[in-house]
């Protein structure tokens, strides 16, 4: 029973509509207007010069500003595809913990598992700093008494990156345990019952029913963490600022560094405009490869 | 709390016995929650020791006795007591004025029926999948021309909706029974007084749990006053102050000082979160993770 109330609807919709429209769908659309121009982000809209498609020639150029784009777009890829390797597995083993676990205790252990996704990014960043440190952290002190030699860490090219990963992956992978609980509590205990009078194993029942019906929640998840990966901003500005030689340039700090603070506006949007496009590729391709896996759920 | 419980059945989990099997997924589970506590103990413990234990090679793990000089120190190098405040108060205007603009839209979607509804949902939704980096210059732009750089309103103006609220709120609306709305109409209550008087109350867990997102990620939140505060350090948030101790600090190498900055910037939301955690685990099932 639902009314038609059309003026009722335009009151309730303004604030949220307005604010969306204004703080969020305005800057996009001129975030696509802006990389067809030439513009400092000093000076109004207005003084905007329209050069075509230039600035995405020099991004796809071999000069400096070509070459640094390029790093900064391969980073981010590399970036995300390896934080989304080790996350949606690993909160799919912990959710299985989590919601199997029934042991008294399991609520504390539980709380301090999902709380990481609550401490601020500037705060992992501080702590893992100092946790990665050559000489002064414990994790190179840890990886001594099993014999294994001290790592760089942040302080080499070849090891920065990753090592940004796994403090990403610490911060994020309670809430992607959360959502992957959330999807094990949708499968009826009743099918995993009808399993075990059949003889099946753990693990054939986790293969044969857990993972098929996990299915639309690990679509989710997988495009929820792509979007987080490329948002990776805090620890690249507080403790690498991008280096070692450009190891940890990522996207969202190299467009920020180029259009805010180098003020190069209309460059800027134009890498915004191609991180937009390469998204919405990797989320279309994400849904094939879902569907393609999966024909009945799809 | 138990009359703030969703309407839906509990988990059904069968009764604890210890075997060997439930001993191994116990023990697991106690090894991730040590890698998750790991870093914060370590936080919390550095913020507890002297300077010369804290350069330590190789580090010692627990400070001989420790003591609270770093928080006093804290404050002497940056104003972090003014950054919890302005943190306060970003963290808490978004989150009201996002229960809000949430609550009306998501009644919107839910209870009425107008031309474009789906449309114009799909649109809005659509703005939650945007990294804000993709919108942050011609933001920064559009704050600025509007007299909001430098100061805590630029914070806070632009974050005022918010996308998932509008999502939550519609998902747990349309589920409050259509009489509940007609009876409060036909006893002639306004829309705004059926919403905030009939509505709201009835989707408590769901305002519990958006509570929790927006404060938690307003609190967090990094680049966006980063670019909009412009240096303006009277209004940085804790982030941000606590970010800049670490530059002040290089020299003196006095890691203490901000491992004490960061347990204090890191207390609200998790605190936050151990309140209401049911909520957020309740919600995101709810809102139909299933597709």
């Amino acid at each position: 029973m639902q009314r038609s109330h059309q003026l009722s609807a335009a009151v309730m919709l303004a604030p949220a509509t307005g604010l969306l429209a204004t703080f969020i769908i305005l800057p996009m659309l001129l975030t696509i207007w802006l990389s067809f121009h030439s513009w400092s982000s000093q000076t109004g809209f207005e003084t905007a010069q329209f050069i075509g498609l230039q600035n995405f020639f020099d991004l796809a150029s071999s000069s400096s500003v070509g070459r640094d784009f390029k790093t900064a777009l391969g980073n981010t890829a590399f970036y995300t595809v390896l934080s989304v390797a080790i996350i949606l597995p690993l909160s799919v083993g912990l959710g299985l913990l989590v919601h199997q676990t029934i042991a008294p205790g399991g609520v504390v252990l539980r709380t301090i598992l999902f709380s990481t996704y609550m401490v601020p990014m500037i705060a992992v960043s501080l702590v893992f700093s100092k946790l990665y440190s050559p000489t002064e952290g414990p994790l190179n002190q840890m990886l001594g008494w099993i014999g294994v030699p001290p790592q760089t860490w942040l302080s080499a090219p070849q090891t920065a990156l990753v090592s940004i990963v796994l403090l990403n992956v610490w911060q994020q992978v309670g809430y992607f345990t959360v959502l992957a609980v959330a999807g094990l509590t949708q499968i009826p205990q009743s099918l995993f019952d009808a399993a075990k009078v059949d003889g099946a194993n753990a693990l054939q029942r986790f293969t044969s029913i857990t993972l098929p019906l996990l299915g639309n929640t690990l679509l989710f998840s997988a495009v929820i963490a792509v979007i987080n990966a490329v948002q990776v901003f805090e620890p690249v500005a507080l403790i690498t600022q991008g280096g070692p030689v450009n190891a940890t340039n990522v996207l969202t700090y190299h467009i920020r560094r180029v259009g805010i603070e180098r003020a190069q506006g209309g460059l800027g949007s134009a890498m915004a405009v191609t991180l937009m496009l390469a998204l919405i590729v990797a989320i279309t391709a994400l849904f094939a490869l879902a569907r393609a896996r999966s024909p009945r759920s799809a | 709390m138990t009359a703030l419980a969703l309407d839906r059945p509990r988990l059904e989990r069968p009764q604890f016995r210890a075997t060997p099997a439930t001993a191994l997924l116990t023990l697991l589970l106690i090894l991730a929650a040590a890698i998750a506590a790991f870093p914060l103990a370590w936080m919390i413990l550095t913020s507890l020791k002297t300077p010369q234990e804290t350069m330590q090679v190789p580090p010692i793990w627990l400070p001989a006795s420790p003591n609270l000089d770093a928080y006093t120190q804290v404050a002497d190098v940056v104003n972090l007591g003014r950054s919890f405040v302005n943190s306060a108060i970003i963290a808490l205007t978004t989150t009201v004025a996002i229960i809000v603009t949430s609550l009306m839209a998501g009644y919107a979607f839910a209870k009425y029926r107008f031309r474009y509804r789906n449309a114009l949902f799909a649109v809005l939704i659509a703005t939650m999948f945007l990294p804000p980096i993709v919108t942050l210059i011609p933001l920064y732009r559009i704050a600025g021309s509007l007299g909001l750089d430098g100061n805590l309103a630029g914070v806070i103006v632009p974050n005022l909706a918010n996308a998932f609220g509008i999502f939550l709120m519609r998902q747990f609306i349309a589920g409050v029974p259509d009489e509940l709305i007609e009876a409060a109409r036909l006893d002639g209550a306004s829309e705004i007084r059926v919403l905030f008087g009939i509505v709201a109350p009835s989707v408590l867990p769901a305002i519990a749990a958006l509570t929790l997102f927006a404060f938690v990620y307003h609190w967090n939140s990094y680049l966006w006053p980063l670019t909009i505060l412009q240096g303006n350090s009277d209004q940085y948030p804790i982030v941000i102050s606590l970010s800049r101790l670490l530059s002040y600090n290089r020299g003196a190498m006095n890691t203490g000082l901000v491992m004490a900055g960061a347990t204090m910037a890191v207390l609200p939301p998790v605190l936050l979160f151990i309140i209401l955690q049911r909520f957020f685990v309740d919600s995101i099932v709810a809102s139909g993770v299933k597709g």
